[in-house]
Order: structure tokens, then C-alpha cells, then sequence
């Protein structure tokens, strides 16, 4: 049998550092192995565990969409000892992904419905694949909006291809800063404030919400004030985690596992899980 | 049924030694574990339920994932026989079918390879087990409560009772039925040999204590998840770990790597939520930093989660918990006090 352990060798293709503090910097992985690039096929807001030899394996959400063939996309905040080393990989060093792990956003059930993207911080990772698909796929689907928010103007993510968003007429985004800087046009304020001066259309909407645990916090009793049932709320979920697969038994909710129950849960979901309510 | 009269032990023991790696209860330093024999000498009958959980002859403390080098990572590979365990105890019998439903599968995908566990099923699956029934349970021992017996014999290939001057052997699986058809050196167990078992069962079962009523303790826990029980019943508890160490159905671990100069191995360790790195992020953010959250965390993972995700506990009642609890924690008391507890109720 194969060994699910073992991870894949992929190469890293390009270095992309996404603020001037350098705490966050994209990784595009190609595939070393055409055989694995064949068999690897996921969904916006499945992941991968990420290793580097000798230093250990972490888990990240994978930031590029399946529209985008030949690569792999991690976007990696510097806080532990995994993510610092992953830091210091460069174009051409060799990494290991097992993968892909864990369930998706449900586009499926999108199909045909309006969606609203809510993301804060650098949690933008999946967010982003799911937009690149929607848009991808954009005739399956109805009014697209965005609500992205972070600190100040450096911490966005993607900042090229956020300015290439803002000129589509079937897409709109809010881009949103906590406390005003000097030079910004855009909206300001923290994210369940801004979503609730948008208040985007309960009508045959989905939404899907992504940020840190105190974003989701405010963020939530505003989508229930906006009359958003919960079962048409996603989001995705994060615990520590080592296997990825279901037995090491460290990302409980509850006796939901994040790795193989989620990541991504609805809010309906989440209401029921005794630790999180 | 067939009976092995114990002059003949070392020789069974010998020829089963030939075709598997054999695992048997041994004492060491007062310490008694399963651990792998080469003859019957070695072999300690008197304890019943061994201080080490035999979980580690499927699921050892550390066990290596991979090793790696410049050339890339290579699979270590499992060589030998297959493996036999000589003596588990019903509790534990059934433990390793539990930890077989974590390992052996995802209940969710159950024929997905990437949610099978190599390293369990490469021992598990093919091993021969033969379980030995317990004439004298110890006052820790509540395998009744979770539908255990001292006479049980499910889960087993071969289920053995020691009636004195003889073991007999019943074969229950089909593998146990095939392996004690091909044995020699017995014979048919007779009337009084089965009769003798049949009063050994009876007395066993009569030195267990009665079980509490445990209808709904499932959803009970659910209800008093928010409650202050909690800081009364984990007040004492150490969080030293010590409980999840010594349990048969706790299988969480660590993943690790060893290695200097792109050399070396990925290890997988035996954890515990217990402790409070398991669950801190890098962050430094941790959803249980209080120890009463961990005790919850262990509590309600085997008499709840665990059953909501595969409708049985994760407990098998062998009781290597309330021996082995520095502090005295009884499972069996936090059981009854949820239970009984007549609280303000959830939140």
C-alpha cells in the first residue's frame, strides 16, 4: 500500500514576499514528478501539509485555484520554528506537500447563487483560490463581492492582482483598513463594520468567511443582523494539527476533526460543536 | 474446544515462536509489559492486566515514519513474521479493535489508502491473537460497563481459559479456527474441562462490581460541557499525562524530526492532551490553556466524541488509569459524578 506519511517532492518555483516587514511571503510549488501533478486534484479551501526535511511539517491552506495548473500556491506568515525556515527557501529548493487534505468551500451548492467573500488578515490564503475559481467559473454564478480587511495598506495580499480585481466590472471588491493612512482611497474600518455599512443582499446569497478568531467573532452577529441564515455561512477553521489525516488526534472540535471533517465548516455546523458555541 | 495441558506449554510456545514474532506478558523491575519472547520461560501468568498498555506491540511510544537523506526519503520497512500475542485480556482485545477503527481506516472515506495508517495495519492486520480470560479480576477492573466481561471473547482468534492444570483454547475467528485445528500436542476439552471453565466465568463475573446506569452519558457530558463540574472533578489532576500513557484506546501523538545535516528520520511519539503544548498554536493562542479544559478534552473525547463519530466509547474499563493516577483520579467516580451531578445545567 502506499505510505501516507511520505510526502511528495515539489520544487520551489517562485518567492513572492508581500510586505515590507517580510513576515509573509507566497511560495509557488511546481510539481518534480509528472505522475503527481496528474494525480493531484483539490478544491478552493482544501490544504496541504508543508515539510522541510529535518525541520518539520505544518499545515497551510492552499492559495492557488485547480484553474491554475502546475503549481501550488502557499502564502506563509513567519511565526514558529516551521514557518521561519520556511522562509529562508529559495527558487529551485526542494520541499515536501502531502496533500490535498480536507474538505472545500461547497461551490457546487453556490452554483446559480449570489456569494459574498468576507476575509481579514493574512487568512486570505483559500479566499483568494475560491475568488480565482468563481471568477473562472464566473457564468455559474451570480453578484460577486469581496470584503477584504487588514491592518494597514502593506498587509494585503496579492496587492497586483487585487488592483487587477478592482477594474472588473463582475466583481466588487471593498478593500477596507482598520485606522486611516495617509494616501488611501479606500473604505476604513474594521470588517464587520464595513460589512455591515455594505450589508450585501441576503437574496439567494452564500457567504464565505475567513480571518482571525477575532474577526469572525464581530463578523458573525453581524451576518445573523443581516438576516444570513446559518447554514449559508461558511468558514474555515484552524487548530494545531500534525497528521492531517485523522489520527493523531490533536484538531478537535468537539468530535468534529478539522484535518478530515473540515477545514471548512458551516456556521449551522459549528453552532452544534459543544467547544465552540 | 480443545485443552493444552501446561507440561506442554513450552513446546506450543516454541512451534508458535517458529511462525510469528511472539508477544507475551513479562515482568521486568516489578514492571509488567508485553514484550517479545523467544521461549515460555519467559513468560509471567500471574498478572492480568500489565502495567504497560499492550497498544505498543501495534502502536509503539516512538516509531519511525521515514528516514531521509540527501537522496530523499526512504520508507523503513517492517521485516519478519507476522505477529502473535500470547495472553491480551478481553479489555485490551477489545481496545486494539478500537484503535483499529482510528488507524485502519477514516470512517468517513474507509477504502481512501491515504486515511490508512501503514505502520498499524502492516502489524495489525495478519497478526494472531489469543486472549486469556480473567478468573480473578482486580478491583479496578469495569469492563462491564462498556459491555466487557471477564470471560469475553470477542475480537479474539483464540480465546483461552486457564482452568488449573490445562489451558483450553476455543477458536472464534476463522484464522483461530484455522490455527488451532492445525495445532498438536492437544486434545477435545471434556465435559468436566468445560465445566470447570463454566464455573471459573461465573465466579469471575461475580467479583465485578455492578455497573452504573450509563444510558445517555454521551449526551449527558454534552450537557454539562460549560458547567462548573469541572473545576470541582479535574481540581486535583496534575495534567502530568500519565493516565493517557498507561491507556490502551489513547492514540494521540507527536510528529517530530531527528536529524542533523539533511540526515535523519521523522518520528512519530505518543502525546497527551493532557499537556498544554498539544494544543498551542505558534501563536501562542490555545484554544485549552486551563488545565480543566484538557481534563474535559480526555472525559468528553472517550464518552462522547468518540461515540458520536463511531457509536461505541473509547474506554474499555481495564482500569491502568486509576492505578496509575499519582493524584488518585478515578474515572469510574467523574463518570458517576456527571451522572448524578444536578447542577444549574449548560451555561
Amino acid at each position: 500500500m502506499s505510505n501516507t506519511y511520505i510526502p511528495m517532492n515539489m520544487r520551489v518555483k517562485k518567492v513572492m514576499v508581500e510586505d515590507p516587514d517580510k513576515t509573509l511571503r507566497t511560495f509557488d510549488l511546481s510539481f518534480v514528478r509528472e505522475a503527481d501533478e496528474k494525480s493531484f486534484t483539490y478544491m478552493p479551501g482544501q490544504f496541504c501539509e508543508f515539510s522541510i526535511l529535518g525541520k518539520g511539517e505544518s499545515p497551510f491552506g492552499i492559495a492557488s485555484s485547480p484553474t491554475e495548473p502546475g503549481f501550488l500556491r502557499f502564502t506563509v506568515n513567519r511565526t514558529g520554528s516551521v514557518t521561519n525556515q520556511i522562509h529562508y527557501l529559495r527558487e529551485g529548493d526542494i520541499v515536501g506537500i502531502r496533500g490535498p487534505l480536507g474538505n472545500w468551500y461547497p461551490v457546487e451548492k453556490f452554483k446559480g447563487g449570489n456569494v459574498v467573500v468576507i476575509g481579514g488578515g493574512f487568512a486570505f490564503t483559500t479566499l483568494r483560490s475560491l475568488i480565482v475559481y468563481l471568477l473562472e467559473h464566473r457564468q455559474d454564478y451570480g453578484d460577486l463581492t469581496v470584503i477584504y480587511g487588514v491592518r494597514n495598506p502593506d498587509l494585503f495580499l496579492y496587492k497586483d492582482e487585487l488592483a487587477e480585481w478592482r477594474k472588473r466590472d463582475d466583481l466588487s471588491l471593498h478593500l477596507t483598513i482598520d485606522k486611516a493612512v495617509e494616501g488611501w482611497t479606500g473604505m476604513t474600518g474594521f470588517v464587520p463594520t464595513v460589512t455591515k455599512e455594505i450589508a450585501p443582499s441576503t437574496e439567494n446569497a452564500w457567504v464565505v468567511v475567513c480571518g482571525p478568531p477575532i474577526m469572525i467573532k464581530f463578523t458573525l452577529p453581524v451576518l445573523t443582523e443581516l438576516k444570513f441564515p446559518d447554514a449559508r455561512v461558511y468558514t474555515s477553521l484552524e487548530r494545531r494539527m500534525k497528521c492531517g489525516i485523522g489520527k493523531c488526534g490533536r484538531c478537535n472540535i468537539g468530535s468534529k476533526y478539522i484535518c478530515i471533517d473540515g477545514p471548512v465548516f458551516s456556521m449551522q455546523e459549528i453552532g452544534e460543536i459543544p467547544e465552540m458555541a | 474446544m480443545v485443552r493444552l495441558d501446561k507440561d506442554r506449554f513450552g513446546d506450543f510456545i516454541g512451534s508458535l515462536t517458529g511462525d510469528y514474532e511472539v508477544y507475551a506478558t513479562v515482568t521486568v523491575d516489578g514492571k509488567s509489559s508485553f514484550r517479545e519472547i523467544e521461549s515460555a520461560d519467559e513468560i509471567d501468568s500471574s498478572c492480568l492486566v500489565t502495567d504497560r498498555t499492550p497498544k505498543e506491540i501495534f502502536f509503539p511510544h516512538s516509531e519511525v515514519l521515514f528516514e531521509f537523506d540527501e537522496d530523499g526519503v526512504r520508507e523503513v520497512k517492517r521485516k519478519g513474521k507476522p505477529i502473535a500475542v500470547w495472553g491480551l485480556r478481553g479489555c485490551d482485545v477489545k481496545s486494539l479493535a478500537l484503535l483499529d477503527k482510528v488507524f485502519g481506516s477514516a470512517r468517513q472515506m474507509p477504502d481512501n489508502e491515504m486515511f490508512q495508517d501503514p505502520y498499524w495495519k502492516e502489524k495489525y492486520d495478519g497478526s494472531l491473537i489469543f486472549s486469556i480470560a480473567c478468573n480473578e479480576p482486580r478491583s479496578t477492573c469495569f469492563c462491564n460497563w462498556f459491555g466487557g466481561g471477564p470471560h469475553r471473547k470477542e475480537g479474539s482468534d483464540v480465546f483461552v481459559v486457564d482452568i488449573g492444570d490445562a489451558y483450553l483454547m476455543e477458536p472464534v475467528s476463522e484464522k483461530g479456527r484455522a490455527f488451532v485445528d492445525k495445532m498438536t500436542g492437544t486434545e477435545e476439552a471434556s465435559a468436566s474441562d468445560k465445566k470447570k471453565a463454566e464455573e471459573l466465568a461465573s465466579t469471575a463475573k461475580g467479583m465485578m462490581q455492578e455497573a452504573p446506569p450509563l444510558e445517555g452519558l454521551k449526551e449527558t457530558l454534552k450537557g454539562v460541557f460549560d458547567d462548573e463540574i469541572w473545576e470541582e472533578m479535574s481540581a486535583k489532576c496534575v495534567n502530568c499525562g500519565a493516565c493517557a500513557f498507561v491507556c490502551s484506546t489513547c492514540h494521540c501523538f507527536d510528529v517530530q524530526d531527528e536529524g542533523k545535516g539533511g540526515k535523519g528520520k521523522r518520528i512519530r511519539i505518543w502525546d497527551s492532551c493532557m499537556f498544554p503544548i498539544f494544543t498551542r498554536e505558534a501563536s501562542g493562542h490555545n484554544p485549552r490553556h486551563l488545565s480543566k479544559d484538557r481534563f474535559r478534552q480526555r472525559v468528553m473525547h472517550k464518552y462522547s466524541y468518540f461515540a458520536d463519530n463511531y457509536g461505541e466509547m473509547l474506554c474499555t474499563g481495564c482500569g491502568r488509569c486509576v492505578v496509575a493516577c499519582p493524584v488518585g483520579v478515578d474515572i469510574r467516580e467523574v463518570i458517576k459524578d456527571v451522572m448524578s451531578y444536578q447542577g444549574k445545567g449548560a451555561r
